[in-house]
């Protein structure tokens, strides 16, 4: 279970992105997190695995203070937390099969790691993974000749190699087509029933939302505006979130 | 509204506000700025001392020296020698001639001096058989190794073979010097000529000259980079003064000219090779760790964040999210520095360093300008060689 308490973040420069949110996430629930750019939803997400920083507030994860861990324990709370994103993050040069490995390195050890060398049941974990996402067969090619939506393929296969208990997706098929974007939908949604890993999905597109998500919650400037059942966001709901100008477009 | 369709859920943003000044303020601003920079070239020509009819009436001074250079002295015709040499003792006035000294090369000519002890003033007979026949010999004294040889004249090789070749031994101090006889006849084909071989083997020189100092120069900068990126060590505020003081010291070493290194190390470690490739090095640390440590800022902050939350380590962030990013970049530049140091390599020569630079000045000071036209030449064939082999290789990379 991921709690949220009072969760605020003001940036250097005066940005409030977050204004004392709190929420509740059971395990293995499918939430995905909807508002206008700059409402905070990359910043929420990153304050969960504390890439960014929070100003206060705290992150309870299955009852540990995120908020609270030590650098050391921060790695091992980060290491059980897959993260996949928009531009994928994807190591360009190296291999499909490197790349996934990496989702390994919270876990393996240093020396290894650091000139390259995998242990052999890795590696084999990590082909497994690849076969689950469909690309197996790419696995020596560069990671940066692969398509947008097989990039994000081996970015998931990377947070599989974590074997997380939560997985955040910050917008990860903004980058692709309608298609596409079902496509790595599917493969996120199929982690979240078959593994039963929580699943915190930033999106942009109301329809993808209505249809993969159990709980939608809606940000505005950084506060907690809506936590709905998906399926009863309407058009007026929705006015209230985007706002006028952003209906209009949507009709159009 | 065209915005806001192509992104549906983004509400459009009015552009911000800018104040643009008046376009009369904005006009007399322009003609403030042209006067400045007229007065200031104004000033410039008087304190350069530009004096245009001295580069006119002068230019003719210049004619024999481009001709020269024009005319390196590279290739020359080809000879076959036949050489023999012996030694001969000279001793004080008044002791008595002893005997000859035959000298004889498997396969070559065989010469005799007569006598092996002479005094200044005393005939000194050069005989010998084996010699091309009718063509002509010179007769040389030599009085240490690696000395230029004294000529002692010129004779005819008889038809069968022999010379028989007498002169009066100058006026030198007692000791034992080398007599060499040689017959020079033309021979098919060219041939480089000493000054051309001279300078190609300290252009070798040159070339190593660059290599090593960019080389060691890898050695800091490679580390010392990471800690000028200020997206690695801004985290802290250890880290920013660690970024600080290694961006000001980067800056130190590239600002002091290769020139003035070179000065300074020669007086350290004497002249020669390696006070110009500590020279290349200090100049390179510099140079190389600005570019590098901007490479590193440069990169896409992306898969930084990504490898950070598989929970790895800091290092393994570096070496997975950083490195690879990087390498490329590194690459290109150290491939522009190895091309920029060749050039400085022939430059700190000039000053003490070794490499074709330090005969250049030679030839130069001597007024030896067909010997100095091969050295540029060889210089500028190089430099633009390499050049074109390090962009073509640079695009390769990135």
């Amino acid at each position: 279970m991921l709690e949220v308490h009072h969760l605020t973040k003001v940036f250097p420069n005066g940005t409030r992105a977050l204004n004392d949110l709190s929420v509740t996430i059971p395990d293995g629930q499918f939430v995905v997190v909807i508002g206008l750019s700059g409402s905070g939803k990359s910043t929420f997400l990153r304050c969960i695995n504390r890439l960014v920083e929070p100003t206060s507030g705290t992150v309870l994860l299955d009852g540990e203070d995120v908020t609270a861990a030590g650098s050391d324990r921060l790695r091992q709370i980060r290491s059980q937390i897959g993260m996949i994103f928009q531009q994928f993050n994807l190591i360009r040069r190296e291999s499909v099969l490197t790349n996934v490995l990496t989702g390994a390195l919270g876990t393996t050890g240093q020396a290894g790691s650091l000139v390259g060398r995998w242990p052999k049941d890795e590696v084999e974990r990590a082909m497994a993974n690849l076969e689950r996402v469909g690309i197996a067969d790419k696995a020596r090619q560069r990671a940066d000749t692969l398509s947008g939506g097989q990039q994000q393929r081996v970015a998931i296969a990377r947070t599989l190699m974590q074997r997380p208990r939560l997985l955040l997706a910050d917008e990860p098929v903004a980058s692709l087509d309608p298609a596409t974007s079902h496509s790595v939908m599917r493969y996120v949604e199929q982690i979240n029933k078959e593994d039963g890993i929580t699943v915190i999905c930033n999106l942009h597109f109301l329809s993808l939302a209505r249809r993969y998500a159990q709980r939608v919650l809606a940000l505005r400037g950084g506060e907690l505006v809506g936590d709905l059942d998906p399926h009863a966001i309407d058009e007026a709901r929705f006015r209230e979130i985007y706002g006028e100008d952003a209906v209009e477009v949507e009709v159009r | 509204m065209a915005q806001a369709e192509a992104r549906p859920l983004r509400r459009p943003t009015p552009p911000p506000s800018i104040e643009l000044p008046s376009s009369d303020a904005r006009r007399w601003r322009l003609i403030a700025v042209l006067v400045a920079l007229l007065a200031a070239h104004v000033v410039g020509w008087r304190i350069t001392n530009i004096n245009l009819p001295a580069l006119f009436f002068g230019l003719p001074n210049m004619q024999h020296i481009v001709a020269s250079l024009l005319r390196p002295d590279a290739f020359e015709l080809a000879k076959d020698v036949v050489v023999a040499e012996g030694l001969v003792t000279v001793v004080a006035p008044g002791t008595p001639s002893t005997g000859s000294r035959r000298v004889e090369e498997p396969g070559g000519p065989v010469l005799v001096i007569t006598p092996r002890d002479v005094a200044p003033g005393q005939p000194l007979y050069v005989q010998g058989t084996g010699w091309p026949a009718g063509k002509e010999a010179e007769a040389f004294l030599v009085r240490s190794a690696g000395a230029r040889p004294n000529s002692a004249g010129k004779f005819k090789v008889e038809p069968d073979g022999t010379i028989n070749y007498a002169f009066v031994v100058p006026e030198w101090a007692p000791n034992t010097y080398g007599i060499t006889v040689s017959v020079t006849t033309p021979a098919f084909g060219i041939t480089p000529t000493q000054t051309l071989t001279l300078c190609l083997r300290l252009m070798v020189e040159t070339l190593f000259l660059a290599l090593m100092g960019t080389s060691l120069a890898l050695i800091f900068t490679l580390p010392l980079s990471f800690l000028g990126a200020r997206n690695l060590m801004g985290g802290s505020r250890l880290g920013r003064a660690v970024y600080y003081a290694t961006r000001v010291a980067f800056n130190l070493l590239r600002s002091i000219e290769v020139v003035i290194v070179v000065t300074i190390m020669a007086v350290v470690v004497g002249i020669g090779s390696f006070a110009g490739v500590l020279a290349i090095v200090v100049h390179s640390i510099g140079a190389l760790g600005k570019l590098y440590s901007e490479a590193i800022e440069s990169i896409d902050p992306g898969p930084i964040e990504a490898i950070a939350a598989t929970g790895a380590r800091p290092l393994q962030v570096v070496r997975y999210a950083v490195i690879p990013q990087v390498v490329p970049l590194f690459l290109s530049f150290t491939l522009y520095r190895l091309d920029i140091n060749v050039r400085m390599s022939t430059i700190v020569g000039l000053v003490g360093g070794g490499g074709i630079g330090f005969i250049l000045t030679q030839y130069i000071n001597l007024l030896q300008w067909n010997q100095a036209g091969t050295a540029i030449w060889l210089i500028a064939i190089v430099v633009t060689a390499i050049d074109y082999l390090s962009a073509w290789l640079r695009e390769k990379l990135v």
